[in-house]
């Protein structure tokens, strides 16, 4: 491999890094927030790498090679080559957020098990906002029923549900980057599904299905309203929804 | 994308071109006309030049269109979320071992390692604590440690223990299962023993010509300056293990879309099948070993002991690591160390898991 496609592959791979970590927040759609300081090293000591062996070559350039190329290091592989993919990837043309075709594929994550004693009184707000993990446990472990006839507002995305009416309020959370996603869904009936992925603000009552506070409960809702949203800068998280 | 990925097909076509032209049987090498051209023009000539005209443009089109298909915009978030999440460690081990090669002479390790191979294994095995970093990092150390006269048995030992022992896994691992610290305790067990039975399975049936030989690596010569080799050693091992990285990417994000999760649930029921499942689960979804444990903890239906499995295998063999391995030691290698290793950490993870979850 010559020595400008290596400056090239390095420095372009750095400036992707950078642009997807350090300019724009796109680095939120494939890893979590915690890699980005990370993220922005990598890309600094992948443009300072480039722009030394630009120089080394530029030094070198009148001379016959006599540093480095004899000594082995010449022989960087073809593969290497790929790595333009996700350099040009990240700088041009960087693939979406996972939405709804990864979530209609996945069975639901299993959400946590709360001890017994371990909900606290809801407050009184209504429309309550809620994350779908907390209604989740709330519909299927809170043996206090402290749900029950409750009004509440939940945020997250539209995935087609296969049939027997609604749809899915949906959210993708990571534990480290996208190839490890999870989703948290809670069916939504009554009201009309807006386009999947659209993202949307929910306010519903349980929809009565099941025993409440057991597994037996649906995790689902009767919806009132629906409301588009922008998507949130990090949308893999289970937030509470923005405002009152 | 879609450029780079049409010239990559570009100059395999052109490959095969070439093949066609030598061989000289039929014609479909319509991508080049101007080849055949300069011998004698085929009888189909009008026919190959309006192939030549419309099939990259048609192949433009289709690739366009499939780009923004779900599956597809699926797959090249999980491909680039797999490289991205790498490439950080990938740099931290390539720089490590660009500074092993030239900074470290290679009495240090004479010195620090027991003699006998077979000492040095557990040895090195233990001191793959220290490395805090995901496999990837680990394979271009492992290969410097090589280069500078350590034992391979002793170096692949470390290669399988760092990424699963060291600090930030385990507490990783004790974060994702709390309140079971035994968890915490198969794994570290699980993975020395491992990497320390893989060492010695080395020594006594390991074979050299195996190994691609490695003509860098060859430590600090004199007339050169050290940070020259460190920058050349680090920007070498960099392009070609980052090269492997985005096919094992590649390869991981076809499993992860191709294969839904809710497949995964179906095989929770039977105690042996689903160890063996997760333990496959493990090598094809190529999840970082940071990241693993709280995999692990999600897959609820199973088995401690089939959890734990999946944690054992994983940072020790995935597609990703293979095609690393493969690019750095050689092909002969990656597939029997990676088979075996694959068979011993799922015997290890089964009878550490018996004994202690």
């Amino acid at each position: 491999m010559r020595r400008f496609v290596q400056v090239g592959l390095l420095v372009l791979s750095g400036l992707g890094l950078l642009r997807t970590s350090l300019f724009t927040e796109a680095y939120l759609r494939y890893v979590k927030e915690g890699m980005r300081p990370l993220l922005i090293a990598s890309g600094v000591l992948l443009i300072l790498l480039g722009a030394a062996e630009a120089w080394s070559a530029w030094r070198s350039a009148g001379r016959p090679q006599e540093d480095g190329d004899g000594h082995g290091h010449a022989g960087v592989p073809r593969v290497a080559w790929l790595l333009f993919l996700p350099a040009l990837s990240l700088l041009f043309y960087a693939p979406p957020a996972l939405g709804a075709y990864t979530a209609s594929r996945e069975a639901p994550k299993a959400v946590a098990v709360v001890d017994e004693d371990g909900f606290d009184p809801l407050p009184a707000t209504s429309p309550l906002p809620i994350t779908l993990t907390d209604f989740t446990q709330r519909v299927q472990q809170d043996e206090a029923r402290s749900i029950e006839g409750r009004t509440v507002r939940m945020t997250g995305f539209v995935t087609p549900a296969d049939g027997g009416g609604g749809w899915y309020l949906t959210r993708i959370m990571l534990s480290c980057c996208a190839a490890d996603a999870q989703s948290v869904k809670v069916r939504v009936y009554g009201v009309d599904a807006p386009k999947a992925d659209t993202w949307v603000t929910v306010t519903g009552t349980w929809h009565a299905q099941g025993t409440l506070g057991t597994s037996s409960a649906a995790v689902a809702l009767d919806g009132r309203t629906v409301g588009r949203i922008e998507r949130p800068v990090n949308g893999y998280t289970d937030a509470l929804p923005l405002g009152s | 994308m879609r450029a780079v990925e049409h010239t990559h097909t570009g100059t395999h076509a052109a490959d095969g071109a070439h093949g066609t032209d030598r061989a000289d049987t039929d014609g479909t090498a319509g991508e080049t006309p101007e080849a055949g051209a300069r011998r004698a023009l085929p009888r189909s000539w009008p026919l190959l030049l309006v192939g030549a005209a419309v099939l990259p443009g048609a192949v433009l089109v289709l690739v366009g269109r499939s780009l923004d298909e779900p599956a597809v915009q699926a797959w090249r978030t999980v491909c680039l979320a797999v490289t991205v999440q790498a490439l950080p460690f990938l740099l931290l081990g390539t720089a490590l071992s660009g500074a092993i090669n030239a900074f470290v002479p290679a009495s240090v390790f004479n010195r620090l390692l027991p003699k006998r191979a077979a000492f040095a294994v557990p040895v090195a095995g233990a001191a793959g604590v220290v490395l805090p970093g995901c496999e990837c990092a680990s394979v271009p150390v492992a290969n410097s440690l090589i280069g500078r006269g350590v034992p391979p048995a002793a170096a692949f030992a470390f290669l399988l223990s760092a990424p699963a022992v060291n600090p930030v896994v385990l507490t990783a691992t004790a974060i994702a299962f709390p309140g079971s610290p035994e968890m915490v305790l198969a794994r570290l067990v699980a993975s020395l023993v491992t990497a320390a039975v893989m060492g010695w399975l080395w020594l006594w049936r390991g074979r050299e010509e195996w190994l691609k030989p490695a003509a860098r690596h060859t430590g600090h010569r004199p007339g050169q300056s050290r940070w020259t080799e460190f920058r050349r050693g680090f920007q070498h091992d960099f392009l070609h293990a980052g090269g492997f990285l985005v096919v094992g990417a590649m390869a991981a994000a076809t499993f992860n879309v191709a294969v839904p999760r809710s497949v995964v649930d179906t095989f929770a029921d039977s105690v042996w099948l689903s160890v063996l499942f997760l333990a496959v689960l493990a090598i094809v979804l190529a999840v970082c070993s940071e990241a693993d444990a709280f995999v692990a903890a999600s897959l609820t239906g199973f088995s401690p002991t089939a959890r734990l499995t999946f944690m054992v295998v994983g940072p020790m063999v995935d597609l990703k690591l293979i095609a690393l391995q493969a690019g750095t030691f050689g092909r002969a290698f990656a597939v029997r160390f990676s088979s075996a290793t694959a068979v011993v950490a799922v015997a290890c993870s089964v009878i550490v898991g018996g004994v202690l979850l």
